[in-house]
């Protein structure tokens, strides 16, 4: 029975971590080192601008040259917005929807996929195709229909809105029963046999082999609920209410000439959920993490 | 899990408190709900709140407020809800249509008939001889310039009697000499937004009309800025816009002598001078060029333009409420509301009674000519009130950008305009 | 007789497959597919949004076959879709493969690779507008640096727009597919790529006949979400060029939302949609139908 319940591909793993990896022919491994240095590059260039534009004063942002480098930061750009703004607010209503729609999502998602993919009924194949099939329309061409709703359901201008309108969302649905295909049918039919029950199974069986897929769910929607923008503009108006995303934009329009209080403003506001995905990046890629392929 | 079960408890309760708790009163105060953007920067509406509460001890004027940017959007969701506020702004001109159009303005042709005869705007918000709204704002788009620049470049101030042509030949005098001074200024500077080429097009030419499709009369105006751009004597647009230039930054902190503006932004000046956002230094305001000598000089009334801003009422709104909310109307309107304005630098329907009181004002220029230019100009609509304005202007809008940017010759990119108008719009 | 414990069966089933679907479904009915599916009612009528609609029959659809911008708006869509996906798909393959290997620096790596993916996009608009500034932002100003005489204006001028817009997209999106195909490619048994090693087989052999199949459900699975993401792109161009500069990059959720809140039109807004939602929809469903025929 257990060894049933073991994942098929648990064992190669663990092989794979006992034997290292094949190293590289010279001339290939100069070769990616010099890929990965130009892509991190890439990446990283923008937000060494961020970080480092939020420390210049504002005159010094945009001066030609470009200054890659400021010899004397103005730290007090940092303190200078949490006195000029309502950050703390933002962060805290941010942080609450974040959290409360990361877990229903994640909650709803993934036991409406085991039901996609692992119990058969008639019907099944027509409702997932209106899962999909939504993924396919546009936000903006319903969300006054869908607006209307939420009023009818009293929801408007509160965070409730913002929740109700993230956490049922096809995407985490579809990726779930994506991964939930990957796990062999056998594997249930013998739980079932063994007189386990479906949230048993569920719970027992898949949650446990499906970490790897919760923890990216978790991340995506970890990061669009805090970078939604048009969400919280259409439903939320009480600047209580506001969002890390509302705010900023706000704080622009209020400060326009003030371009290294902006920049400021967006370090801190990517700042959380860099920290949160530093801090979690070990269960993020938890399939790449066991395999001690750390560098 | 509790607590978060009890925070839906405690929301559903409110939300149930305060949709019971409003209609439920028969007589007593009424309270009046009136939207507003950017209310920590935009003090005129609670000017007007505390203006008419003032005079109407029993009535309460409650500020909601809205995204700037997106104003108009989160406005038609909060209508087709049935939850907007009891009274809110015409922002955009451009949208009235939309409103009206929809049967989201009551009639307040009462009101307009009561008003004094100073109140600009008014005919904006008139349709088939009834007024849906009232304007308490009728700005006007000058030339705002900054003395010190002009003096340090030894160039003569304006002084009323410009044509474009005399604003382009003192912008490229402006540039080579200031930087000779010792300045990073620029000549001038020309916002992002289409209504810097298109509003003087539209009202200084004659017989400019964009509902008749044909939008020649855009010409000269581009190839003027395009002239400026390639002189170096104003930012190219392309930098503007990747930037995100702000206007306010760039006449404020002293990157450009002149700059074409609407006369809000007066209060934005003084108030960000006063603060220390913008350098302290001396300005002036002069009569936006003209396409033609025939308008130019004070004996003469210049021709400009601006949309009004005005305060519609939501026909949801209760019928006790109605009579509260068309007094709140008339008073921002009149005279105490204008002067009210005025006193923080914001430009009333009935301008020409609050000069005074907007030139009183610290840090406001004390010169005739700016007298004059606040008190004196014929201003048309930027965007005149039709069906077809709202998309014709989008259509404009990618004029502007291609034109701008130098991606399209002017004359095809008229072309393509018009052809699009005739296909998209007028057609139907 | 025999057909009855099967009968039962089945009802438990549906009862027990509709148990887990439905914390989810409720949300979704109600605040999805109620107004998608009115969606479709308003696409065949002309709407203000304020009042009721009125039916129009094919209108909405004639009037977009004669209606130049809408071209306009699904050519640009097309150009976006047929170089993100590709390109994204390439990027993000080539670094997984890259960051399986045993090479130094890939931890640090496979992390930042992801901040462009979590950073808001009105930050991220800031930031590449101002790289991209013709005159004096940082790209042109190190390609006049390595010779390049007259730089392109990216996001300024109409034939430099859209791939600027494609790449800031790539670049957003590669470290989370990138991350997807990594942990794809973790559980290909070695085993595999060593018998294939034996039988003689070269790297490129390899990949073609080993790696490649095992990554077909992932594959899927990203082909499907960027397809989907790139004829809905939405937001990045609207914070980085807003169609512009003239209507080089508008794109057909940028239209739909012109027309249904700037000029009220929301029938002809949903008619729009409605195609929109076809092509995705044809595209996936023929997705589905290859990615199975394959499988089997």
């Amino acid at each position: 029975m257990t060894t049933l319940l073991q994942p098929p591909a648990a064992p190669v793993l663990e092989q794979d971590t006992a034997r290292p990896a094949r190293r590289l022919p010279k001339l290939w491994r100069i070769l990616g080192y010099l890929t990965l240095g130009v892509a991190a590059v890439a990446v990283l260039l923008p937000f060494y601008w961020m970080v480092m534009s939020s420390l210049k004063t504002n005159n010094e942002v945009f001066a030609i040259p470009v200054r890659w480098i400021t010899t004397d930061p103005v730290w007090s750009n940092y303190a200078d917005i949490w006195r000029k703004s309502e950050m703390t607010t933002w962060l805290g209503n941010t942080v609450f929807l974040s959290a409360v729609v990361t877990l229903l999502q994640v909650f709803t998602g993934s036991f409406a996929a085991y039901g996609f993919s692992k119990v058969r009924f008639p019907g099944r194949d027509v409702l997932f195709l209106a899962y999909i099939g939504t993924l396919a329309v546009p936000w903006q061409s319903y969300m006054v229909p869908q607006f209307v709703m939420m009023t009818k359901l009293q929801l408007t201008d509160t965070l409730w809105s913002i929740v109700a309108l993230q956490a049922f969302g096809a995407l985490g649905v579809f990726m779930m029963k994506q991964f939930y295909e990957t796990i062999p049918d056998e594997l249930i039919d013998a739980a079932r046999i063994d007189g386990m029950s479906e949230f048993g199974i569920y719970r027992r069986v898949m949650l446990p082999l499906s970490k790897p897929a919760l923890a990216s769910l978790t991340l995506i929607t970890l990061v669009t609920t805090w970078n939604d923008y048009m969400g919280p503009l259409l439903y939320l108006r009480s600047p209580d209410l506001w969002t890390v995303q509302l705010g900023l934009k706000s704080f622009i329009s209020q400060y326009n000439a003030e371009y290294a209080l902006i920049m400021t403003g967006s370090v801190l506001s990517v700042l959380p959920i860099v920290v949160i995905f530093l801090a979690g990046q070990r269960y993020f890629v938890e399939g790449v993490a066991t395999t001690g392929l750390k560098g | 899990m509790k607590r978060s079960l009890a925070a839906v408890t405690a929301v559903l309760l409110a939300v149930a408190g305060c949709s019971s708790g409003g209609d439920s009163e028969e007589s007593g105060p009424v309270t009046l709900t009136l939207a507003g953007w950017s209310l920590a920067t935009t003090p005129e509406f609670q000017k007007l709140a505390d203006g008419f509460r003032a005079a109407h001890p029993d009535v309460t004027v409650e500020l909601k407020e809205y995204d700037a940017t997106n104003y108009d959007t989160q406005m038609v969701a909060d209508l087709a809800a049935g939850k907007a506020p009891d009274i809110y702004v015409q922002k955009n001109l451009k949208n009235f249509y939309t409103y009206q159009n929809g049967k989201q303005l009551l009639d307040v042709s009462d009101v307009a008939g009561k008003l004094g005869k100073g109140v600009g705007g008014l005919s904006a918000y008139q349709v088939d001889g009834k007024t849906y709204a009232i304007p308490y704002r009728q700005d006007s788009w000058v030339l705002f310039y900054n003395k010190k620049l002009f003096d340090q470049a030894g160039v003569k101030h304006p002084d009323g009697s410009w044509t474009w042509d005399d604003y382009a030949a003192a912008a490229k005098d402006l540039t080579p000499k200031l930087k000779a001074a010792g300045s990073k200024a620029l000549g001038t500077y020309q916002h992002v937004w289409q209504s810097t080429s298109q509003g003087f097009a539209l009202a200084q030419t004659a017989g400019a009309d964009l509902s008749s499709g044909d939008f020649g009369f855009l010409k000269p105006y581009y190839e003027r800025s395009l002239d400026l751009q390639a002189a170096g004597a104003q930012v190219s647009f392309g930098d503007a816009t990747t930037n995100s230039l702000t206007y306010q930054a760039q006449f404020g902190k002293q990157q450009a002598a002149m700059m074409m503006m609407g006369t809000w932004y007066i209060a934005t000046l003084l108030s960000q001078q006063a603060k220390g956002d913008a350098d302290a230094f001396e300005w002036g305001i002069a009569p936006a060029p003209q396409l033609t000598k025939a308008t130019t000089g004070t004996s003469a009334t210049p021709v400009t333009f601006a949309d009004p801003t005005g305060l519609g009422v939501n026909p949801k709104i209760s019928e006790r409420k109605t009579a509260a909310a068309k007094d709140f109307l008339a008073y921002a309107a009149g005279l105490d509301a204008a002067k009210a304005l005025a006193g923080i630098g914001v430009t009333p329907a009935d301008s020409s009674a609050v000069a005074d009181t907007i030139f009183a004002l610290k840090g406001a220029p004390t010169d005739e000519l700016s007298k004059f230019t606040f008190a004196t100009h014929d201003t048309k609509p930027e965007n005149p009130v039709a069906k077809s304005t709202a998309p014709l202007q989008n259509i404009l809008k990618d004029l502007h950008t291609a034109v701008l940017s130098g991606s399209k010759p002017i004359d095809v990119a008229i072309t393509e305009a018009q052809d699009r108008a005739k296909n998209e719009v007028l057609s139907k | 007789m025999t057909t009855m414990p099967a009968n039962r069966r089945r009802w438990r089933n549906t009862a027990v497959g509709l148990g887990f679907l439905l914390p989810n479904f409720a949300g979704f009915v109600i605040l999805t597919l109620v107004p998608v599916v009115l969606l479709f009612y308003y696409a065949f009528t002309e709407w203000n949004m304020f009042g009721g609609a009125t039916f129009n029959g094919l209108d909405n659809f004639r009037r977009m076959a004669g209606d130049s911008s809408f071209w306009t708006a699904l050519r640009n869509t097309l150009y976006y879709s047929a170089f993100h996906i590709p390109l994204t798909l390439a990027v993000s393959l080539g670094l997984a493969l890259l960051l399986n290997r045993k090479l130094r620096g890939v931890g640090f790596f496979r992390t930042v690779a992801f901040f462009p993916y979590i950073t808001s996009i009105v930050a991220i608009a800031q930031i590449w507008n101002m790289l991209f500034s013709p005159g004096f932002g940082p790209v042109n100003e190190v390609l006049r640096w390595i010779g390049v005489d007259s730089p392109p204006g990216w996001t300024t001028s109409a034939d430099w727009s859209m791939p600027a817009v494609i790449v800031v997209g790539t670049w957003r999106e590669m470290g989370y597919y990138m991350l997807l195909f990594l942990a794809a490619l973790q559980t290909i048994p070695a085993q595999l790529h060593e018998a294939a090693r034996v039988d003689g087989a070269n790297a490129w052999q390899r990949f073609r006949a080993v790696t490649l199949p095992g990554l077909r459900p992932t594959t899927f699975f990203i082909t499907v979400l960027l397809t989907i993401g790139s004829f809905k792109v939405f937001d990045l161009i609207l914070v980085m060029t807003d169609g512009g500069p003239g209507q080089s990059t508008l794109v057909l959720s940028q239209y739909i939302y012109k027309k249904g809140f700037q000029e009220n039109e929301f029938g002809y807004a949903s008619a729009v949609s409605i195609v929109l939602f076809a092509i995705c929809f044809l595209v996936t469903v023929i997705q589905f139908v290859v990615n199975k025929r394959r499988s089997e």
